[in-house]
């Protein structure tokens, strides 16, 4: 499975990538996945939770300098 | 199970609160969580149609960091909120009274209508009931 968007946001502060990623995830098919770069620190627990709340799937959270990388796959 | 509601009451205008409403909210509301916010007193000249990020978000120290870090912005949230989830925003028909206002006068797709106290506190008992 490929990463279907990447989202950068990179600089947005809470909850401005959730919310991007959550926008995203409306418009791709069930199961394709969604990346989201993240510098915001909360992104990192927030994320993950939303996802398993909501019964998406987390694919990986992958550390970079400054920022994550957190890839989401739309599971309904 | 369902999600337990969770209702806002925002009577403050500062900045701070705003936002943290509007975080609360949008992200309740994202998370398979109804959410009600009931907007009155100082929080509702916040809502003014057309108004500048100047004149909407008055606030402390806090503030103007939300200002100088580019935070996202309440209004936005609220509209993300109601976008991606299930938001209702309700407008204080007695704050709106006292100030003269007509719900075209707040901005433009957020507000839900105009309630009563009563009846927004009557809607609260099933849930969790925040004030700010």
């Amino acid at each position: 499975m490929t990463v279907k968007q990447k989202i950068d946001a990179r600089g947005a502060f809470c909850p401005g990538p959730l919310m991007e990623l959550i926008a995203a995830l409306k418009l791709v098919e069930v199961g394709d996945e969604v990346e989201v770069w993240s510098s915001d620190k909360g992104s990192v627990s927030d994320i993950p939770q939303w996802v398993s709340k909501v019964r998406h799937e987390m694919v990986g959270v992958t550390p970079h300098e400054g920022y994550w990388s957190l890839v989401v796959r739309r599971a309904k | 199970m369902a999600a337990n509601p969770l209702f806002i009451m925002l009577c403050s205008g500062e900045h701070e609160k705003l936002q943290m409403a509007a975080m609360l909210a949008s992200v309740g509301a994202v998370s398979e969580r109804p959410v009600e916010v009931f907007v009155s007193m100082n929080a509702i000249l916040a809502f003014a149609k057309d108004a500048s990020p100047e004149a909407r978000y008055q606030g402390g120290a806090f503030s103007k960091l939300l200002k100088d870090k580019h935070a996202p912005d309440a209004i936005a949230l609220f509209r993300q909120g109601k976008e991606l989830g299930d938001l209702k925003l309700w407008a204080c028909s007695m704050a709106l009274d006292i100030k003269g206002w007509e719900l075209n006068e707040l901005a433009d797709g957020l507000f839900d209508g105009a309630l009563g106290l009563t009846k927004f506190l009557s809607d609260a008992e099933s849930g969790q009931f925040i004030t700010l």
